[in-house]
């Protein structure tokens, strides 16, 4: 390699990371203004929308999918707003409550999924949902630090905070999925007669699981994101919290329910399990699919929740 | 070590750097490539070197032994050597468990029971593609066609090749060798179609084929509640993905190539643009359908013995390249289908006096792959024939979309991957050549502009697709 090669050689290497970092922070920048204007979609407008008004509500759902579709805030408040997103797990959670006011009155409903603290396999990487946040807020960015879930080029190339939403932003900023004005968060799923067929089917295939054990591990990264929500409860005396397990079509496995009990027992935490509330209960229009209510179920649960709620006086 | 990991980021300009400070010596250079390769492939599971090790000094020794032997008897008998050896080590690690799970179900349904003889095996990463490329080293030295290495260390070099060891290319010993054997010369036309094309194929790899994925997987997973439509556009998009996957890694394989001044032969060449099911496997993995084509298809008597005997080769050739991907049934189905429908394509050719089809051809050739394919991602039979079954049903309800972000991604991405390659295919240049249309610094926006893609689009797999073969 002669240094006339050499000489080419670094050109085009100096060129390409000046371009590609130059192209990053414009891109990136770009995408700050606009996604700050967007407030509908899940991924990012709903995050939007929740840290706008997060500290003037006085009702608050935080959980993923199951608590978005299962629980209608609006039975409990009319300032309430249901932050369940689909696929988040408890990092994402406890990041978010985190960030709230600590002195101001409000009910924190907390939606716990049993199996994400017997996941062995749970490694908190749900928290890279609020990447669009990073260096942008302070105490996400604190939470996006210590759980070492960024890459590393992360660090460099600030445009891969906005992975997979980019379009999703274009999208909503242009065309918005719906009035976030009057959206409460609550997404309750609809079965129409189309696709009863479909859930009967999903419904009837066997439960298998195999991983059901006498006494299961709990995984002690999701316990560390629960004891930190422990931790904000006793700075925020204001503050009701429940945390709650909506129920589910037919759970065969109960040693991970019993240990989770336990072990919100020993934290002196409030939390309901209902997972089989509905075991006995054949009828498949309360169901979506094994795991999500259709709204028939999820506004018969959220009344069953709301009395049970006023008659335990929390 | 994965092409798109951190760890291969700063792993190949390391190796790069200190390859060209010993540029003297090409035979240092070979220790160097031969080291980084162990250590690139040790980084998944640095017990299976012994595998390479063995199968290299095996082949090594062999060769010597084919080309000094006195006599086609003595000659067939070191090739016979090498054959069972590698083939027997492919046995053991990648079909024992197939053929004995096979056996005790075939004796289970005719009423004998057979206790569970398979292994708790793990399949080695590559030992399909290193045993193919030293098995055909054997078979040219026996056929004349080169010469026995006597320079160990670029032998070993040959066989652990990083760029090119663990999914291929399947490189001839006739082209990679001699390039190993003698003095590298790096220039500027290496330097910009290899950077082209590394950031082409993690493109194609990272951001098209990783986010067809997300959908696939999802539909394929449960496929029984799926209708026609879902069920139908999954199966396109794992056509696509699938091929992006495996020539994203390919080009990345031949891009670090040339960083290091190896030309490695092409191995897709717009394969979706084939208006017969002949040309579709003259463009789609070329190393693998070349290497069928020269040691299996050939040694059976090609085309020389008659039309029954040149249909029944097609088929064999392509039950046993199937087979070759996978120790499934659904791989030997795979490859019966386009066995049987290259058979087809010659009856069709010789009866009516033609060379190729028409437009219509392109539909043709694409539809037949995609039922393949079907067999291909199934997981087992059962679900391939209600896959098809469904799909024929015409039952073309509403489309079930998912994750509405990672739908519209995964279209916006195929549609961005198409365009590049009409684009490609449309200009008189090939993909490996096309990196010498730019200027430095048209090459480093466009590098730029992939990498703000990559960044804003990159998916999460664990792995390359043809990884598992």
């Amino acid at each position: 390699m002669n240094s006339e090669i050499i000489k080419k050689l670094l050109k085009i290497v100096v060129l390409t990371l000046l371009i590609s970092y130059g192209l990053d922070k414009l891109v990136f920048f770009g995408l700050n203004k606009i996604s700050d204007k967007v407030m509908t979609g899940q991924a990012i407008g709903k995050l939007n929308h929740f840290l706008s008004l997060k500290d003037n509500t006085d009702f608050l759902v935080f959980g993923n999918s199951r608590a978005n579709r299962h629980i209608d805030v609006e039975l409990f408040s009319d300032n309430g707003f249901n932050m369940g997103i689909d696929g988040v797990g408890i990092a994402y959670n406890s990041t978010l409550i985190n960030t709230l006011n600590e002195e101001k009155k409000q009910l924190i409903l907390v939606h716990i999924d049993t199996k994400n603290f017997i996941d062995a396999n749970y490694d908190g990487s749900d928290i890279r949902g609020l990447k669009t946040k990073y260096q942008r807020d302070d105490k996400i960015t604190d939470a996006l630090n210590e759980s070492g879930e960024l890459s590393q080029l992360q660090r460099v190339f600030y445009s891969m905070n906005y992975n997979g939403n980019a379009i999703g932003i274009l999208k909503n900023y242009f065309k918005p999925s719906y009035d976030y004005k009057t959206h409460n968060g609550y997404d309750p799923l609809i079965v129409n007669s189309d696709q009863e067929t479909m859930r009967d089917l999903v419904l009837s295939k066997d439960n298998q699981n195999d991983e059901c054990v006498d006494n299961p591990k709990i995984n002690p990264l999701a316990l560390r994101y629960l004891k930190s929500i422990k931790t904000f409860t006793e700075k925020s005396p204001n503050k009701t919290f429940l945390f709650v397990t909506s129920p589910m079509y037919n759970d065969t496995c109960s040693t991970d329910n019993k240990k989770l009990g336990e072990i919100m027992q020993d934290l002196g935490l409030t939390y309901w399990d209902f997972t089989n509330l509905y075991k006995d209960n054949k009828d498949n229009s309360y169901w979506k699919d094994k795991t999500h209510m259709s709204k028939t179920g999820a506004e018969a649960f959220s009344i069953f929740l709301l009395d049970k709620y006023k008659s335990n006086k929390i | 070590m994965l092409f798109n990991s951190l760890e291969y980021l700063i792993f190949l300009p390391v190796v790069f750097i200190i390859y060209w400070l010993l540029k003297n010596s090409y035979k240092k250079q070979n220790i160097l490539l031969l080291i980084s390769s162990y250590i690139f492939y040790g980084w998944w599971d640095y017990r299976f070197l012994s595998l390479i090790i063995f199968s290299s000094f095996l082949d090594y020794f062999v060769g010597q032994k084919i080309e000094d032997a006195i006599g086609d008897k003595n000659k067939k008998h070191w090739l016979l050597v090498s054959l069972f050896s590698n083939l027997g080590l492919l046995g053991v690690f990648k079909y024992y468990n197939f053929f004995a799970d096979s056996f005790a179900s075939t004796m289970s349904n005719i009423g004998w029971e057979v206790n569970d003889l398979t292994l708790n095996i793990i399949l080695p990463v590559g030992i399909s593609f290193y045993t193919f490329q030293t098995l055909s080293y054997s078979i040219d030295i026996y056929r004349n066609q080169i010469k026995a290495s006597r320079d160990i260390v670029g032998f070993f070099t040959f066989v652990s090749l990083f760029p090119q060891l663990v999914a291929g290319p399947i490189e001839r010993a006739s082209n990679l060798i001699p390039q190993i054997e003698r003095k590298r010369n790096l220039n500027i036309t290496l330097i910009k179609t290899g950077i082209f094309q590394i950031f082409i194929g993690l493109f194609r790899k990272v951001a098209i084929a990783d986010n067809l994925g997300i959908y696939v997987d999802s539909v394929y997973s449960n496929y029984e509640i799926h209708n026609s439509s879902t069920l139908l556009v999954a199966t396109i998009f794992y056509a696509f993905q699938i091929y992006f996957d495996f020539s994203g890694y390919s080009d990345i394989a031949i891009g670090s190539a040339k960083l290091f001044g190896f030309k490695f032969n092409r191995n897709f060449n717009f394969p979706y643009f084939s208006r017969t099911l002949t040309e579709f496997w003259r463009r789609w993995h070329m190393s693998l359908s070349f290497w069928l084509r020269d040691y299996l298809y050939i040694s059976l008597g090609g085309n020389r013995k008659g039309i029954i005997i040149t249909y029944r080769n097609l088929l064999l050739t392509m039950l046993i390249g199937g087979l070759w991907h996978g120790s499934s049934w659904n791989f030997v189905i795979w490859g019966g289908i386009h066995g049987l429908f290259l058979s087809l394509e010659k009856y069709t050719f010789s009866a009516l006096n033609i060379k190729t089809f028409n437009a219509f051809g392109y539909i043709y050739t694409f539809v037949v792959v995609l039922v393949a394919w079907i067999f291909f991602r199934a997981p087992d039979f059962h679900s391939a024939s209600t896959i098809i079954t469904e799909i024929f049903s015409f039952d073309y309800g509403p489309l079930f979309i998912g994750n509405i972000n990672a739908f519209v991604n995964a279209v916006l991405l195929l549609l961005i991957g198409f365009l590049i390659d009409l684009k490609i295919f449309r200009s008189d240049v090939s993909l490996e050549e096309y990196g010498t249309r730019f200027s430095s610094v048209k090459l480093s926006i466009i590098v730029s502009i992939i990498i703000l893609m990559l960044c804003l689009f990159y998916s999460t797999a664990e792995n390359f697709i043809y990884f598992q073969f």
